[in-house]
C-alpha cells in the first residue's frame, strides 16, 4: 500500500470535520473521494497535504509513519495537490509558471532556455501536450488544467490531489482530462480524485470512497458499483427519481426578438438573438461560458440594455425597462453570480432573503418583520439552509447554502417567468434533488423557465427544448428526445450536426 | 459567534481608539509640561461638570448630532456625502435670512426658517446626486468642492449686501435675529436649546426608518451592495436623490438650530471654524453609520471640544490637546476601514465551493 491514513479525525471545537476516517492508495491507483458539501472531503485532503493537523489519527507512506507541518513537507514527499481554483500566474509563460520554486540556472540567473527545454521533456515523458512558451492568461481553461498537473508532476509527486478538477472545463476538455488521468495512472502515477460528478468518477476511478457527515460510509470498487448506489451512500437515503410529466405548453412568458449587443473589440456579444419560452415550459440554454449567455440574462432582466431588438415578459414589452419594471411584469431571477448579484454579504441572511419581497410584505410602509421571519425561516426548514440563525451575517454561509436561499427567495416570488442561472452550482446532491424538484413543480403550476447551465446533465434532466448558445447566436434547437450529451456537445463546440 | 462577543465586538475598535487617543493626549500633556490627571480632570470639568458645562457640551453637540446623522444615512445608501459643511452653511445661511426677513409671529418665522434650512441644505446636496447621475460627476469630488463654494458664497453675502451696519464692528455678519423667533431654551439660563431634542428625535427616527421600513431596506441594501439591490428592483436613480436630499436637509437643519439656537445671526467663518461639520463626519464614521452611535459618538466629540476649551481656561496645556486626541481616533478609524476592507478582499479570493 502507497499509502495509508487510519482513524483520522478532526475536531474544530465541537463540530468534528472528520471521524476517524480510513483511507488508503495504491501505486498507479486512481481513488476517488465523493460526499456532500460538508461531508469533509477537503478537510481530508487538507490533512494529507499538510494544510491542517489531525486531531488524532496517522498517515504511512510506503508503510512509514509521516507527519506533515506544511504542504512544503507534503510537496517532498511526493505529494501534489491541483486546487479546484487554479494557482497560476496568469502573466507569465507556462515553462515559468512549471518551474517556479525550483528553477534551473546558475546562480541568480534564471535559464529559460532550460525551463523550456525541461517542460518540453516534461510533456513528452508524460504525453500532456502544451506550448511552453504560452502566456498562461491566453490559454484555454483545460489548458491550465495541464499546467497545473504538470506543474505537480515537476515537483515530483508521485501522488497527485485533483480537487473538484473538472469544474470549469468543457466537456471535450473533460474527456481530455480523463485520458491524462488514465495515462499517467498506467505510468506509476496514484491519484485522488475528489468530485461531485458521479459520472467522471466511475469513468476513471478505481475505487470510490463515499464520505457523510465526516465518516466513510462505504468504500466500492468501480466494477460493483453504480451511481445510484454512490448517491444513496452519499446522501444516506433513496434519491427520488424525477418525473417531468407532460405538459401542453401555454403562452409566451418569454419573447426575445433579434436581440443584439455590440462587444467591446468589434465583434458582437449578441448577434440577433431569437428564443421564446411558453408557460409550462423549461427552456434549456447550453453553451461553453463566455458565448453571450451571461449577457443574454442581463438583458432579459434589466441589468444591462441592448444594442438592438426587443424584449417582451408575460406578453408585455419591457425593452430598456428597469429590473423593477421588468420583475412586476412576471421576472423572477436566479442569478448566475450569487455574490455579484445574489446578497448582500454584510447584511443578515434575513434581509438578503427579504429582497423582492420587501415590497409586497409591508403595511404603509412599514415591514411586516413578523411574516418576513416566517417566511424565511420556512425556507430554511425546507431547503435544509444550514444557518447560525437568521440574524446571522449573509458571508457566513455557505456557497451552497446561499445558493439554496437564493432559488428558494425566487421560486417565492410566484411569477410566470423564471431564469434560472446554475440553479445548482455548488450545491450538493441533495439539495440539487430539492432545487429540480422546486423547477419541475414551477413548470407543472405552468411556470415558464429559461434555464442556463453549464451541466449538460442537468440541462438534460429539465428541459423540453434546449437551445445551445455558440459566439453570441443561437447555434441550434433540440427538443427533448433528439438531444444528447454528444449533440450538444458537438454544437457547443461550434460544429453543425448533419 | 455567542451573544456576548456579538455585541461587545463591534465596540471594540471604538473603545481601543478612545483609549490609544487618550494615551497620545497624555504624551501630548507630558510635552507641553501640564500633569496629565490634572489636565484630564479639567478637560471632564470642562465638558461635564457641572450643569452649565454638561449643557455646553449638548449644546455644541447638537449640530453635530444632525450632521452626522446626515453624513450617516447618505454612507448607509452607499453615497460618499462629504459636502456637510456646504450644506450646513446654506441651511444656516437661509434660516437666517427667513429669520430676518420673513413677516409674522415668531413661532410661525422660526419654524419656517428650520424648514428653509432644510430645504436648502437639501438642494445643495441633491444638486451633486444630480450631477453624479446626469453627468458622471464623482460624488465625493463635487460634495467637497461645492463645499467652498457655500462657504464662500455666504460669507460675501455677510460682507456686502447683507451686512449688519447697525453694530461698531467691522464684522461680517448678518443682522441680529429678534428674540421672539429664537429657539427657546430647555432650561432657562442654560445654552441647551430646543434644537437638541430635535437632534435625538432625528436620530430615534433615522434608527426606526432603517431597521423596520421599506426605503430603509433599500437605503441598507443599496449601500451594502448596489447590484444585489439593482438586481432586486431598486432603483438608484430616485433612491439617490432622496437619500442626498435627506443627508443634506439634516446638515442644513444642524446649521440651522445653530443660528436660532445658538448664534442668532450668521457669522462669517463661525461655522466652519467650530469644525461642526467634519466634527459630524468623524461621528458617523466612528459610529459605523448607526444613527444611536452616531448621537452618542457626536456627544463624545462635543465633550473632547468643550474639554479641551476647560483645559485652556484653567491649565498651560493648550486647547489643542483635545486635538490630537480626536486625530489620533480618526486614524485608528481609518485603520478600521483598512482592515475591513482587507478581510473583504480575502474573502473573495476564497469564494467558490468549499469542502
Amino acid at each position: 500500500m502507497l499509502l495509508q491514513m487510519d482513524s483520522i479525525t478532526k475536531k474544530y471545537g465541537e463540530f468534528s470535520a472528520n471521524r476517524g476516517i480510513d483511507f488508503s492508495l495504491r501505486a498507479g491507483e486512481v481513488h476517488a473521494i465523493v460526499g456532500e458539501n460538508g461531508a469533509g472531503k477537503t478537510t481530508l485532503m487538507r490533512i494529507l497535504y499538510g494544510m491542517e493537523q489531525p486531531t488524532s489519527g496517522t498517515i504511512r507512506l510506503n508503510g512509514k509513519e509521516v507527519s506533515f507541518a506544511s504542504p512544503l513537507d507534503a510537496i517532498q514527499s511526493g505529494i501534489g495537490m491541483v486546487h479546484q481554483h487554479f494557482m497560476l500566474f496568469p502573466s507569465f509563460t507556462i515553462a515559468e509558471n512549471i518551474v517556479i520554486g525550483n528553477e534551473p540556472g546558475a546562480g541568480a540567473v534564471f535559464d529559460r532556455k532550460q525551463a523550456v527545454k525541461t517542460v518540453e521533456e516534461l510533456c513528452e515523458k508524460f504525453g500532456m501536450k502544451v506550448d511552453p512558451q504560452a502566456i498562461v492568461s491566453s490559454t484555454a481553461p483545460g489548458v491550465q488544467q495541464r499546467v497545473e498537473i504538470l506543474k505537480v508532476l515537476y515537483q515530483g509527486a508521485d501522488i497527485i490531489i485533483l480537487d473538484e478538477p473538472t469544474g470549469v472545463l468543457t466537456p471535450l476538455e473533460v474527456q481530455e482530462l480523463l485520458e491524462a488521468i488514465k495515462q499517467l495512472s498506467k505510468q506509476g502515477k496514484s491519484f485522488i480524485l475528489i468530485s461531485h460528478k458521479l459520472n467522471e468518477v466511475l469513468d476513471v476511478a478505481d475505487r470510490i470512497t463515499v464520505l457523510r457527515d465526516g465518516a466513510v460510509t462505504g468504500v466500492v470498487d468501480k466494477h460493483a458499483t453504480d451511481a445510484h448506489e454512490i448517491s444513496r451512500l452519499m446522501v444516506g437515503r433513496e434519491l427520488l427519481e424525477l418525473d417531468r410529466k407532460p405538459i401542453t405548453p401555454g403562452d409566451k412568458v418569454l419573447e426575445v426578438t433579434d436581440l443584439s449587443l455590440r462587444g467591446t473589440k468589434g465583434k458582437p456579444v449578441l448577434d440577433a438573438v431569437s428564443l421564446s419560452v411558453r408557460a409550462g415550459e423549461i427552456v434549456g440554454v447550453a453553451g461553453i461560458s463566455g458565448n453571450g449567455q451571461s449577457e443574454l440574462l442581463q438583458l432579459i432582466s434589466g441589468l444591462a440594455q441592448p444594442d438592438g431588438g426587443r424584449i417582451a415578459v408575460a406578453g408585455k414589452d419591457v425593452t430598456g425597462k428597469a429590473p423593477r419594471d421588468i420583475r412586476e411584469s412576471g421576472l423572477a431571477h436566479i442569478p448566475e453570480d450569487r455574490y455579484v448579484w445574489g446578497a448582500n454579504r454584510t447584511a443578515t441572511v434575513m434581509d438578503t432573503g427579504l429582497m423582492g419581497h420587501h415590497r409586497r410584505l409591508q403595511k404603509s410602509g412599514l415591514l411586516k418583520l413578523k411574516d418576513i421571519r416566517a417566511l424565511v425561516s420556512g425556507w430554511v426548514q425546507k431547503f435544509s439552509i444550514k444557518t447560525g440563525s437568521l440574524e446571522t451575517s449573509t458571508q457566513y454561509l455557505s456557497g451552497g447554502n446561499l445558493q439554496k436561499l437564493i432559488v428558494a427567495r425566487e421560486l417565492e416570488q410566484g411569477t410566470p417567468f423564471l431564469i434560472a442561472a446554475e440553479p445548482t452550482r455548488g450545491v450538493d446532491i441533495g439539495a440539487m434533488e430539492t432545487i429540480h424538484g422546486e423547477l419541475l413543480k414551477r413548470r407543472e403550476e405552468g411556470t415558464g423557465i429559461l434555464l442556463v447551465s453549464s451541466e449538460l446533465t442537468e440541462i438534460l434532466k429539465l428541459s423540453d427544448r434546449v437551445l445551445v448558445m455558440y459566439e453570441g447566436r443561437i447555434a441550434g434547437e433540440l427538443s427533448a428526445k433528439e438531444a444528447t450529451e454528444e449533440k450538444l456537445g458537438l454544437l457547443m463546440a461550434g460544429g453543425t450536426l448533419q | 459567534m455567542n451573544k456576548w462577543t456579538k455585541l461587545t465586538l463591534p465596540l471594540l475598535q471604538p473603545v481601543a481608539a478612545i483609549i490609544v487617543g487618550l494615551l497620545a493626549g497624555a504624551i501630548a500633556i507630558i510635552i507641553a509640561g501640564g500633569d496629565i490627571l490634572e489636565t484630564y480632570a479639567e478637560m471632564w470639568k470642562g465638558a461635564f461638570g457641572g450643569m452649565y458645562f454638561f449643557t455646553n457640551t449638548l449644546s455644541r453637540a447638537t449640530p453635530i448630532i444632525l450632521i452626522g446623522l446626515g453624513a450617516a444615512l447618505a454612507f448607509r445608501a452607499g453615497f460618499f456625502n462629504l459636502g456637510a459643511e456646504g450644506q450646513m452653511v446654506f441651511g444656516a445661511l437661509c434660516a437666517a435670512l427667513v429669520g430676518l426677513y420673513m413677516p409674522g409671529p415668531g413661532w410661525l418665522v422660526c419654524i419656517a426658517a428650520l424648514l428653509a434650512g432644510v430645504i436648502a441644505g437639501g438642494l445643495w446636496s441633491v444638486m451633486a446626486g444630480y450631477f453624479d447621475s446626469r453627468f458622471g460627476v464623482n460624488l465625493l469630488i463635487s460634495t467637497l468642492l461645492l463645499n467652498y463654494v457655500a462657504v464662500l458664497f455666504a460669507g460675501y453675502l455677510v460682507a456686502y449686501p447683507l451686512k449688519d451696519r447697525s453694530g461698531s464692528a467691522a464684522m461680517a455678519q448678518s443682522e441680529m435675529l429678534d428674540n421672539s423667533v429664537w429657539l427657546p431654551k430647555l432650561i432657562s439660563g442654560m445654552p441647551l436649546h430646543v434644537g437638541f431634542v430635535l437632534a435625538v428625535l432625528a436620530a430615534l427616527i433615522i434608527f426606526v426608518v432603517l431597521k423596520r421600513t421599506v426605503v430603509g431596506y433599500e437605503i441598507r441594501m443599496l449601500g451594502g451592495n448596489p447590484l444585489f439591490a439593482l438586481f432586486g428592483g431598486v432603483k438608484r436613480g430616485p433612491m439617490m436623490i432622496g437619500a442626498m436630499f435627506a443627508s443634506g436637509g439634516l446638515a442644513g437643519l444642524g446649521g440651522a438650530v445653530e443660528i436660532l439656537g445658538s448664534q442668532y445671526r450668521y457669522i462669517d467663518g463661525a461655522l466652519s471654524t467650530a469644525d461642526y461639520a467634519w466634527t459630524g463626519i468623524m461621528a458617523a464614521l466612528l459610529a459605523g453609520s448607526n444613527p444611536i452611535g452616531t448621537l452618542i459618538a457626536a456627544i463624545f466629540l462635543a465633550a473632547l471640544q468643550t474639554g479641551g476649551m476647560g483645559v485652556e481656561r484653567n491649565t498651560e496645556v493648550p486647547l489643542e490637546v483635545g486635538d490630537i486626541i480626536q486625530a489620533v481616533l480618526i486614524l485608528f478609524i481609518s485603520a478600521r476601514f483598512t482592515y475591513s476592507f482587507l478581510k473583504r478582499r480575502k474573502e473573495n479570493k476564497s469564494d467558490g465551493t468549499a469542502v
